[in-house]
């Protein structure tokens, strides 16, 4: 996310308790601006349309369907989010930039390509009790999240980070506005077709958005997949880290005492599945801080680092930027980990009136209190990813994101087999192993920059 | 034995020809057989002066793209020749994280230390040497040791700390790896040449610091003669070059004071130089000041000697009764096209010839390729000065052609050695009017004593002074009994003291020297 660094700062220069707050406040909804609008969005869906759509099954029906789309489009478009993002970077950098945008056309239309042909036998064959317009509408759905995916990730990568939370906000209005219309028409497909359209409006506003800013004399390429164009690390990293983060949810859907049968083969974990729903709200003050420590303030002094590096800076400067750099990762992280840390105590606080407030069981206290601190860890595990992209460590990326999968397997295994007092402990643990391991990885990396980038480049 | 007939245009090389043993290993960097010029045609003129004896050679380059085709036919007795480019880019081992050896750094410490303070030591040379052999992929210090190593990276970032004036790292850093690259390109190399019974180095440098390398893994003689000063034309490259940085700021610069990195190139090459004549057996220079040279910078005396070039008098003296009986009014200067050369200084003098003696012409006998841009120049100088019928742009020319039809042979040059162009043009009977450089006074006057009672063979002038060379050419040209007199000076000279014969029997005493191990040490290693 280089380059937010930019407006953040011109807002923190302000050194004004405002001026920190809108810093942190814009840092908040550009991070989480869009997932958080998506589960707004589809929780409203489901909230407006009680007592409108029935039985609620139906509503549970659309939900569930949704997360699936969500779930299946990130997993497979995780393999090339990253790797196209670096491709992106790299044809800058290279003064390729006529390069780009047939590339993201080639992109798009093999990601559609592949998601049509995942989606449809689903939505033949496992589907039986479903309406053709349901399995129409799943088999659109996914390409068109799919595609929304990529879109999302170029448009980052172009640094066009307010238009992407305009965007994700205009298109959500029009999915409720849809599927509040369609509703009394086709019922829970009514809901799916509000999505599915209002989903593609604003696929073609970023398309649109692309189209404006990007321009090239080829309509379409398939260079990123030339070998070498596309880092296969990058690749594994980002498929492991999309799954890594969804399977213990997956684990807990496919188990038949954690789970029910929801629509045709999608299954889900009432139990599990409405903690972390909330626990996941919970790290926008994370994600606030994480941004704005990391990309103003480490990523200062990365490129003072690297500016010395390259432009003859004597060895006492350089080691003294890198060593800045290691104190805003350490800070970063801290400021992370504090400021989840005083969100969970909240939620130990208040988790009980919120619950009741929102109609919901207390029984589900303890695991959103776990939840919770898993989230609160993933942000930091984010944050340290990140880092490590940015020092382009992309082999330790893979093992941290392998070990993440690994871990959440094992962990959410053991868990489910220990019982429902341990829910959620295993993908919270599968989280602190990840960031304790990340911090091991990082610090030994950051130890030897010096070494590694003058000896091992 | 396969001769090699040297290819025109294609690059590709044949295949080399290959021996396990020779009996002289000459070690040539950046000459012969793909550069051409004084010293290739010597060593080609040594290696058809002895027949008999097996030669093997390595030339060293700098990289691949920088050599053409093979200049020369191979003669049937180079029965071995290897190819090493120091400075070629793609071959460096595979990236990795590297732990060196335990003590292998302490070595390099305590060589560099020697090198550094205590260069004199007797055990210096030694120690490098053995450090040098350590150089190779089983070795204490392999090349992955220096280039990816955790203590290499330490000891540089030390040395840096301790010693750079030069605020960058970065230049530092590239600057110790180019330095030292050559060092495991040259150790690659060592295991595959053949065994010899001497190993002659035709300079100081890296073709030095084979020698001292190949001495230490296979004791036999190790013999240096050297035409120019390496040490001194590198240090004039370097002061020249623009390659080289110089990150001082403006209160940091005395420009009395060189850049940092120039120092250290030329500090690494009076090292080498240095180590270089320590391990040498005999060091030959080409004359008495270039002798002075060598032991200004640190060869031992007794070790030093001069052995003049020689021509073949008989193949030249046939040209005398070819040229018309008065001198011809051409004034001829035989030399590449290059600003070493100074041709324009000869250019300019002409306009002062011309003025006195409007017949006379100057040519100009040698080839243009090297410095394009720098012939262009002469040729529009000639223009510009009114010149254009009395000055010839000859290109490359036969000698035994040339010489019956030339009056003079000038030397305009800013630097020499012992040119060769000299003594052939007094075999031929033609007198010399050339710049003070080099032995080239020595070649015109004579050295003090019998030689200089033979009389002048022509004249010196200053540098870059086309009057003085315009009015010692027409001293010559325009008074038949001057001529005349130097140039039967010029004959008795080359004959009494610049015979190729002198040249090839001084040689064949010290390859016999190796040859009959009447070295000391050998026979104390044999026994």
């Amino acid at each position: 996310m280089a380059g937010i660094g930019f407006e953040l700062r011109k807002l923190l220069v302000k050194r004004s308790y405002t001026g920190l707050l809108q810093a942190y406040a814009y840092a908040g909804i550009i991070s989480s601006g869009p997932w958080v609008l998506s589960i707004v969005g589809i929780l409203l869906v489901g909230v407006m349309s009680v007592a409108i759509v029935v039985p609620n099954a139906l509503i549970t029906q659309f939900q569930v369907t949704v997360t699936y789309l969500f779930l299946c489009s990130l997993v497979v478009t995780g393999t090339v989010q990253l790797s196209f993002t670096r491709f992106v970077a790299d044809r800058i950098f290279a003064k390729d930039e006529a390069a780009i945008l047939p590339n993201f056309n080639g992109l798009l239309f093999v990601a559609l390509n592949l998601s049509i042909l995942l989606a449809l036998p689903v939505a033949l064959f496992l589907f039986p009790q479903q309406t053709v317009l349901y399995r129409l509408l799943f088999v659109a759905g996914m390409a068109i999240m799919s595609a929304i995916w990529i879109a999302t990730v170029f448009l980052t990568g172009m640094k066009h980070y307010k238009a992407i939370v305009v965007i994700f906000f205009l298109g959500y209005l029009a999915t409720l506005v849809f599927a509040l219309l369609f509703r009394y028409v086709y019922n829970m497909e009514g809901l799916l077709l509000g999505f599915v359209l209002g989903h593609f409006l604003l696929l073609v506003g970023m398309i649109w958005l692309i189209y404006r800013h990007h321009h090239s004399d080829r309509l379409i390429a398939f260079d990123i997949w030339e070998k070498g164009a596309m880092y296969r690390s990058l690749m594994v990293t980002g498929f492991c880290f999309n799954l890594g983060v969804w399977i213990d949810k997956l684990m807990f859907w496919y188990t038949p005492i954690t789970s029910e049968a929801v629509i045709g083969p999608l299954r889900a974990s009432v139990i599990y599945d409405i903690p972390i729903f909330f626990a996941y709200l919970t790290v926008i003050p994370g994600m606030a801080v994480f941004l704005v420590r990391i990309e103003t303030d480490f990523v200062e002094y990365y490129m003072k680092f690297y500016d010395a590096v390259r432009e003859g800076a004597t060895l006492e400067f350089i080691e003294r930027m890198r060593n800045h750099m290691v104190y805003y990762v350490q800070r970063g992280l801290f400021d992370i980990a504090k400021i989840q840390a005083i969100t969970v105590l909240v939620v130990f606080l208040l988790g009980e009136q919120f619950l009741q407030w929102m109609g919901i069981s207390t029984l589900y206290l303890p695991l959103l209190f776990i939840d919770v601190v898993g989230a609160g860890l993933q942000v930091v595990m984010l944050g340290i990813l990140n880092v490590l992209f940015y020092l382009d460590q992309r082999r330790a990326v893979v093992w941290l994101t392998v070990t993440l999968l690994v871990a959440n397997v094992v962990f959410t295994a053991a868990s489910l087999r220990l019982g429902p007092a341990w829910y959620g402990y295993g993908f919270a643990l599968a989280m602190l192993v990840s960031v304790l391991a990340g911090t091991w990885f990082l610090s030994r990396k950051l130890e030897s920059l010096e070494y590694e980038t003058f000896m091992l480049r | 034995m396969t001769a090699i007939s040297s290819p025109t245009s294609e690059p590709a090389l044949p295949a080399l020809p290959k021996a396990d043993s020779v009996d002289v290993l000459l070690l040539l960097e950046g000459t012969f057989p793909f550069v051409s010029g004084g010293v290739s045609s010597w060593v080609y003129q040594i290696m058809n002066g002895f027949p008999e004896v097996r030669f093997g050679a390595l030339f060293i380059g700098s990289r691949k793209e920088d050599y053409g085709s093979m200049r020369y036919t191979l003669p049937p007795n180079l029965v071995h020749l290897d190819i090493v480019y120091l400075f070629e880019e793609q071959d460096n081992p595979k990236v990795r994280p590297t732990r060196a050896a335990r003590g292998s750094m302490e070595e390099v410490e305590r060589v560099h230390e020697l090198l550094h303070n205590d260069i004199r030591n007797p055990q210096c040379m030694h120690a490098f040497a053995s450090l040098f052999d350590a150089a190779s992929p089983e070795g204490k210090v392999s090349h992955e040791v220096f280039l990816y190593g955790q203590e290499s990276w330490d000891y540089i970032k030390e040395s840096y700390r301790r010693y750079s004036t030069d605020p960058s790292f970065v230049d530092y850093f590239w600057t110790i790896r180019n330095l030292h690259t050559p060092f495991w390109r040259l150790r690659e190399i060592a295991p595959r040449l053949p065994r010899a019974r001497l190993y002659h180095a035709i300079s100081t440098g890296y073709a030095g610091i084979m020698g001292v390398l190949l001495k230490h893994r296979n004791p036999a003689p190790f013999l240096l003669s050297e035409h120019g000063i390496y040490v001194k034309e590198r240090k004039i490259d370097l002061f020249q070059a623009n390659w080289i940085s110089d990150n001082r700021n403006a209160f940091e610069r005395d420009t009395s004071q060189m850049g940092y990195y120039r120092s250290l190139w030329i500090r690494f090459f009076e090292h080498l130089g240095y180590l270089t004549y320590q391990a040498a057996d005999d060091i030959v220079a080409l004359y008495e000041a270039n002798r002075q040279r060598q032991l200004t910078d640190g060869a031992p005396p007794a070790k030093t000697r001069n052995i003049p070039n020689g021509v073949d008098i008989e193949r030249y003296a046939a040209l005398r009764p070819l040229r018309p009986a008065a001198a011809p009014p051409v004034l001829c200067l035989i030399g590449r096209v290059v600003p070493i050369k100074d041709i324009k200084t000869f250019i300019r003098s002409m306009r002062t010839v011309v003025k006195h003696m409007p017949q006379a012409e100057a040519w100009i006998a040698g080839p243009e390729d090297e410095d394009p841009a720098y012939a262009a120049e002469c040729r529009e100088l000639a223009q510009q000065l009114g010149l254009a019928e009395h000055v010839r742009f000859l290109g490359f020319q036969k000698l035994t052609e040339l010489l019956p039809k030339v009056g003079l042979v000038v030397l305009s040059s800013i630097s020499e050695g012992l040119p060769l162009v000299i003594l052939e043009g007094y075999a031929a009977g033609v007198p010399t009017v050339s710049t003070d450089v080099g032995s080239c006074r020595q070649l015109v006057e004579g050295l003090p004593g019998e030689d200089a009672a033979l009389g002048a063979s022509g004249r010196v002038v200053r540098i870059a002074d086309p009057d003085a060379l315009a009015r010692a050419a027409l001293s010559l040209l325009s008074d038949e009994r001057e001529w005349q007199r130097a140039s039967a000076a010029g004959i008795r000279r080359v004959e009494t003291y610049y015979a190729q014969a002198m040249m090839f029997d001084s040689y064949r005493q010290l390859y016999h020297k190796a040859f009959n191990k009447e070295y000391p040490w050998q026979a104390s290693a044999s026994s």
